[in-house]
């Protein structure tokens, strides 16, 4: 297998605003019919620059911890690391598997079951259904949900669903995993837990990357940090220096 | 060449690229065919929850249309039960499929957004969900049809290898409308209205609920409706009849030419999609 590894160069990426009027076809029809607006309106739309001009190496046994105000564009980068979001100048390049658990509730359907919800899941991620099958004890089990997975998941609470989702995307064989701010939703049980789990994954010589508010729990996971501000990266630099990017705010 | 280890993205590199790219979003969402299946079938299984029925609910209403439009008609126009029963038990079974596949069509993308923006999934596999979806309800309202097929005794006289030509030909043209108009409805919000209106009419102006005996062969009226090709190399075939050949040439033509433009279509917009939602 090839090493695990994430190369972003020269990065930009820049969402269209679109509107809520401008989503309206009459508008758009009107503006085709008034002649010349058609064109600025391709280019000269309103654009929020979320990431710009950005690079990034990390190999394998990295784990990058993302800090920066918010909106400055952390979500953005792990969308964009998971694949969701294309550059629109520059480029990413990951090898190994990608697992992201950047939103709770992705593919979860409140009213189907936990169990059904880990299947769901699982089946997002890339897991056949046999894998999750095989691996339905192991995830039922680390979840700790116990009688709860034969519940729809509206009964859940956040930590609950953490809990589930965490369980089933590091049941997949992942070698890089993307992770936003939630890991701090778990009760101490299941962050110890938790914890053991993402050692694990990183003495498999996998790569973490993390964003998070907390100093504290960014010092416990991660190695290396980076912060961005205004969709402008500083140098990564050892978690050591936490503190120093920390009073650079 | 993209694996599930290796993942490259970059920035616009023209045309030419744009549709390779768009070409490995559909081999990939090929590869991945099983997912869109099971996404497809959570969709059947979790919409009728706690149901007991479950979408034989929508079969019975079907099957009640059926039976009261084909009663009422037949005295109405003079027709035999015998002829006119099966004539509309399949013109609503087969037009509830075009219907369903393009109205949820709308859906596809505005559905699946928390998906689409945090994961590398082919944007095919949910034009695949809708599709696959709405052939599970079509498979739960073909008792209608086995139903009518024995009641009426049809498998005396039916033809099925045309009429499932005919299917076919019918489910690749209603993919690429259902996915033109995902694109079209993540961007303009007003486009799943005007789908829904625009279906609302074809029912009525699509032989589903009357014969087309009034018009001569291959009338303007008929030959410019695309649901009437689709409809009647279904129907015909399943009722004895032959269907027009010049049918399966438009349904073919459509299929070619459709597919193209909404492939370009596709190319063009796959980078904005996920910021449209
Ligand atoms: N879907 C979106 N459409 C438009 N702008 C967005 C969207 N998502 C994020 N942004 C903008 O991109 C910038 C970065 O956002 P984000 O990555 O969510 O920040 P963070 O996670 O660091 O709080 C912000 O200015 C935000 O307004
Ligand atoms: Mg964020």
């Amino acid at each position: 297998m090839t090493d695990v590894s994430i190369k972003v160069t020269d990065l930009t990426l820049r969402f269209p605003v679109y509107g809520v009027d401008a989503k309206s076809l009459k508008k758009n029809l009107a503006r085709v019919t008034v002649g010349g607006r058609l064109g600025s309106s391709q280019t000269g739309a309103t654009e929020v620059t979320a990431l710009s001009h950005l690079n990034l190496n990390l190999r394998a046994g990295d784990r990058l911890g993302l800090i920066g105000h918010n909106g400055s564009g952390k979500t953005t980068l792990l969308r964009a690391l998971s694949g969701a979001y294309e550059p629109d100048e520059g480029q990413i390049e990951v090898r190994g598997r990608i697992a992201a658990l950047l939103d709770l509730s992705l593919g979860i359907d409140p009213s189907a079951t936990g169990v059904d919800n880990i299947r769901l899941r699982g089946r997002i991620a890339g897991m056949s259904s046999k894998e999750i099958e095989d691996k339905m004890d192991e995830i039922a089990e680390f979840s700790g949900l116990g009688p709860f997975l034969a519940m729809p998941m509206k009964t859940y609470s956040a930590g609950m669903q953490a809990r589930l989702a965490f369980a089933v995307a590091t049941a997949v064989e992942a070698d890089v995993l993307l992770m936003d701010e939630w890991i701090s939703v778990g009760d101490a049980d299941f962050q110890k837990l938790a914890h053991r789990r993402l050692l694990n994954l990183v003495e498999r010589a996998g790569i973490l990357v993390l964003s998070s508010h907390d100093a504290g729990l960014l010092r416990l996971y991660c190695n290396k940090v980076m912060r961005l501000e205004s969709g402008v990266a500083s140098e990564v630099k050892d978690i050591r220096r936490l503190d120093e990017l920390l009073a650079a705010a | 060449m993209e694996t599930s280890q290796h993942m490259l993205r970059t920035g616009r590199r023209g045309t030419l690229f744009e549709f390779s790219m768009a070409l490995r979003d559909l081999v990939t969402s090929y590869h991945r065919r099983g997912l869109a299946w099971s996404l497809a079938w959570h969709d059947v299984v979790s919409r009728y929850r706690g149901s007991i029925l479950g979408p034989f609910w929508i079969t019975i209403s079907m099957g009640l249309m059926v039976l009261g439009i084909g009663l009422l008609y037949a005295k109405l126009f003079g027709i035999s039960v015998a002829e006119f029963m099966p004539y509309v038990a399949m013109g609503i079974v087969f037009f509830g499929l075009m219907s369903g596949t393009i109205n949820e069509g709308c859906d596809t993308f505005v559905q699946a957004s928390s998906m689409l923006s945090q994961t590398s999934l082919p944007m095919f596999t949910f034009i695949w969900r809708t599709v696959l979806r709405n052939l599970i309800n079509l498979a739960h309202h073909a008792v209608i049809i086995i139903a009518v097929i024995v009641v009426f005794g049809l498998w005396r006289v039916m033809d099925v290898l045309p009429a499932i030509g005919g299917l076919l030909l019918t489910v690749v043209n209603l993919a690429w409308i259902s996915m033109l108009v995902a694109i079209a409805s993540a961007r303009f919000r007003d486009i799943p209205q005007f789908v829904m209106s625009v279906m609302q009419f074809a029912i009525f102006m699509t032989p589903v609920f009357w014969k087309p005996d009034a018009f001569p062969d291959r009338h303007a009226f008929l030959t410019l409706n695309p649901f009437y090709h689709m409809l009647t190399t279904i129907r015909a075939p399943l009722l004895g009849q032959e269907a027009d050949g010049l049918s399966y040439v438009v349904l073919a033509i459509m299929a070619v030419l459709g597919w193209a433009l909404t492939f370009s279509v596709f190319a063009i917009t796959r980078r904005r999609i996920v910021h449209f939602l």
